[in-house]
């Protein structure tokens, strides 16, 4: 029989059975030295470790004892960013964890069912911090609540920690292809091919909202130094937060949510894919288990919930389809143009992307917004309205447009963007909701700024699709213009220590 | 196959077929074969050297363009990806013209320092230990990881008129600076053996390819072309379990 994920806010009550086992579990982990391949740090370092990072922050010290070279190298800083392998080797990660916590608790004399809850920030009311995690007391009133950690600071960075609902969306869970493209179209639901990839530059779709998002507004940033981030805000640390599990176990439950859309919406048949990177003579997937050995696994071991034992309590679809015809209708195409599309198929992705458009020089971000200009090139701006114009009256796939922030680099991860395109000059753009492109969370940007790391300080690049921007922009005969301007709010001002910039912001086509 | 496999494959492929061009040039035509000109260079004094400088700098390109342009797929890809589609080809010839740039001085000085080695160390296994010695060291050190690494940077670029030119050409010229760094110790050893010249650049063009798949840390380590073995087990272990 499948165990069950369920939704930690339904479950009875604050401190019901499976947020009371889950925190004698991590209590359990907490307690053995970083040298234990089961240990709670153990654990973190897998998703990633930065040790001048985490001795700041008080995870490691001199008198810890190192795990070996090889094992280390072998489990340590293993996570997949920026990469197809993103929601195979998370869920690979929740299970072998998942598989720990339940060894501790039948220890404890817990039950044998037990599974990790899950997170669902997007249901109403249920967006607060489980009160579990708030509490710096177990329920008797006894303190030292293993769940409870001192730099978990919330979007205000106050401490007060909530994911706000205008910051996260699921539109990720609209896109009809799990994997896409790195040359400024559609990344895909579930990110681009690549090989073992621990801090790729592209994120894909889910991976950047909600995932990143999420990871920022828990973790936010310590206000007495901008710098030094929540646990949450940087992958180095974010695996040392008890929040965090069940945050992935609410994207592991998307990725199953998101299966559900035939023809469109499955995985990858690559076997690059489903062998994972081993296949490719790169490190393997592998995570320590409560028996002592090692799991190797692959993206094709971890498809099937039914094998793997367990299931979610909801896999409700969460977000209506959008069809071509609706969208043609949309841009003014006739009842018989757009039936005479392909009715109640969803948005299917175009192979060929072009550059329209492209701000000049490095763009600073600090304080409270943010302006560039988006010089368009006339001739590919003629194209995208032909097409436009073409699609309504033959109805033929119209292009998808996407806005690109390239080569983001900063100090801190502590930080997000709220961005805008087309606003006019002068105005507010929270007074304009429909120019609203997107939200960019900065996960995973201080670690690809690194000059010495694996990319060589190239940043993060980052798509925003702004086809419905567009599309209103044409209907209202206010796209042939020169530029376009673009409108970076950050949620909270940012500092200049925390030496934050664009190298571009572009816009692109995607389509035939 | 992926979009973005796709994507590769597209630019990929011309590179492959420029490659084999050239190394079927370098093959059949006698008078810039690196065996022919190269073994020549060895034995000429100096003054010599003059007259051999076009054979010497046509077989050099023609080896760049054979050994490193298949290398060239992800820094071409971001140049032509990021530029407006009119602007592709200007782009990328200005992209080749830096890169070219730069191994070209590099082809100078590797050279020169090769016949300066063989002047001093005539004895051919002793020329060989010495490169040995300095290549392995560079191999293994953080700097040359830190080159490998910047191999894989992907830097803005403008989009419009001369600062567009201007940076597609200051793009290839900081990638060959890079690629030079990273390879130079390989490329400087294939040149040292008295003989087999051709077979050398093969050796080194496996070895670079196979090191160009890697991205790590940069520190000291053991650091060698490892990936293209672990890929055949790979592969034979998958063979074989699906049988």
């Amino acid at each position: 029989m499948a165990n069950t994920r369920q939704n930690v806010y339904e479950l009875g009550n604050d401190w019901a059975d499976p947020i009371l086992w889950y925190a004698r579990g991590v209590a359990a982990m907490k307690k053995r030295d970083l040298k234990i391949a089961t240990s709670w740090r153990f654990y973190g370092a897998i998703h990633g470790i930065d040790a001048p990072l985490w001795t700041q922050l008080g995870y490691l010290s001199q008198s810890d004892q190192m795990p070996s070279a090889n094992v280390r190298d072998r489990f340590w800083k293993q996570c997949q960013h920026g990469s197809w392998y993103f929601l195979p080797w998370h869920r690979g990660y929740l299970l072998a964890f998942e598989a720990n916590i339940r060894d501790a608790v039948v220890k404890a004399g817990g039950p044998a069912n037990w599974a990790l809850p899950y997170w669902n920030y997007f249901k109403p009311g249920q967006n607060a911090l489980p009160p579990a995690f708030a509490s710096q007391d177990w329920p008797d009133g006894q303190g030292n609540n293993p769940l409870f950690v001192p730099q978990r600071y919330g979007p205000n960075s106050d401490g007060n920690v909530f994911v706000p609902s205008d910051q996260v969306n699921l539109d990720a869970m609209t896109d009809p292809d799990f994997t896409g493209v790195t040359s400024g179209g559609s990344r895909g639901f579930g990110g681009v091919d690549t090989g073992f990839e621990h801090g790729g530059q592209f994120h894909g779709g889910i991976e950047t909202q909600p995932h990143d998002w999420v990871h920022g507004l828990v973790g936010g940033g310590d206000p007495a130094n901008p710098q030094m981030p929540g646990l949450m805000s940087d992958p180095d640390t974010a695996g040392l937060d008890p929040i965090f599990w069940l945050h992935h176990s609410n994207i592991d439950r998307l990725w199953e949510v998101w299966r559900q859309n035939p023809p469109t919406d499955v995985n990858p048949t690559d076997p690059n894919w489903i062998n994972g990177p081993g296949s490719l003579g790169q490190r393997i997937f592998s995570m320590p288990m409560p028996d002592g050995n090692a799991w190797d696994f692959t993206p094709g071991d971890v498809v099937d919930l039914a094998k793997l034992g367990y299931q979610y309590d909801d896999q409700t679809p969460l977000v209506a389809a959008i069809s071509t015809s609706d969208r043609l209708v949309q841009l003014g195409a006739t009842a018989a143009v757009a039936k005479a599309a392909a009715v109640g198929v969803r948005v299917t992705t175009g192979k060929n992307v072009e550059l329209i458009g492209a701000n000049q020089g490095s763009l600073r971000v600090v304080g409270q917004d943010v302006r560039t200009a988006v010089r368009l090139d006339q001739g590919m701006r003629r194209k995208v309205s032909a097409k436009l114009a073409a699609a309504v009256q033959t109805g033929q796939q119209p292009d998808r447009v996407f806005l690109n922030l390239e080569n983001v680099r900063g100090l801190t991860d502590a930080t997000a963007f709220k961005v805008y395109v087309g606003v006019p000059e002068g105005a507010a753009p929270s007074q304009y909701p429909d120019r609203f492109a997107g939200n960019i969370s900065l996960f995973g940007v201080r670690k690809a700024s690194v000059p010495s790391g694996e990319h060589a300080g190239q940043g993060l690049t980052f798509a925003l699709e702004i086809t419905k921007i567009i599309d209103a922009l044409h209907l209202n005969n206010a796209l042939d213009v020169e530029t376009l301007g673009v409108r970076i709010v950050p949620v909270r001002p940012v500092a200049e220590e925390s030496n934050i910039s664009v190298g571009r912001v572009s816009i692109f086509r995607q389509g035939s | 196959m992926s979009p973005a496999a796709l994507e590769r494959w597209r630019v990929r492929s011309p590179l492959l077929l420029v490659a084999a061009f050239s190394w079927v040039a370098l093959l059949c035509l006698p008078r810039i074969t690196p065996t022919s000109v190269w073994c020549a260079a060895l034995m000429s004094q100096p003054k010599q050297l003059a007259a051999m400088f076009v054979p010497l700098s046509l077989g050099w390109v023609l080896m760049l363009a054979a050994m490193m342009g298949p290398l060239l797929t992800l820094p071409l890809r971001h140049v032509r990806d990021r530029s407006f589609t009119r602007r592709r080809t200007r782009a990328t010839a200005l992209f080749l013209k830096g890169y070219a740039a730069i191994w070209i001085a590099a082809g100078v000085l590797l050279s020169v320092s090769a016949l300066v080695l063989n002047r001093i160390a005539q004895d051919a296994f002793l020329r060989l230990a010495i490169g040995g010695v300095i290549g392995l060291l560079w191999q293994f050190s953080p700097f040359k990881e830190r080159c490998l690494n910047n191999c894989h940077a992907l830097t803005e670029l403008s989009a419009f008129g001369a600062a567009a030119d201007r940076d597609a050409l200051r793009f290839g010229l900081s990638h060959g600076i890079w690629c030079a760094g990273s390879c130079w110790a390989i490329m400087w050893f294939a040149m040292l053996p008295p003989r087999g010249h051709l077979i050398a650049m093969a050796v080194a063009t496996l070895w670079i390819f196979s090191e160009r798949l890697n991205k790590t840390a940069s520190r000291w380590d053991w650091r060698g072309p490892v990936r293209p073995f672990r890929i055949v087990i790979a592969q034979t272990r998958l063979l074989f379990a699906r049988n």
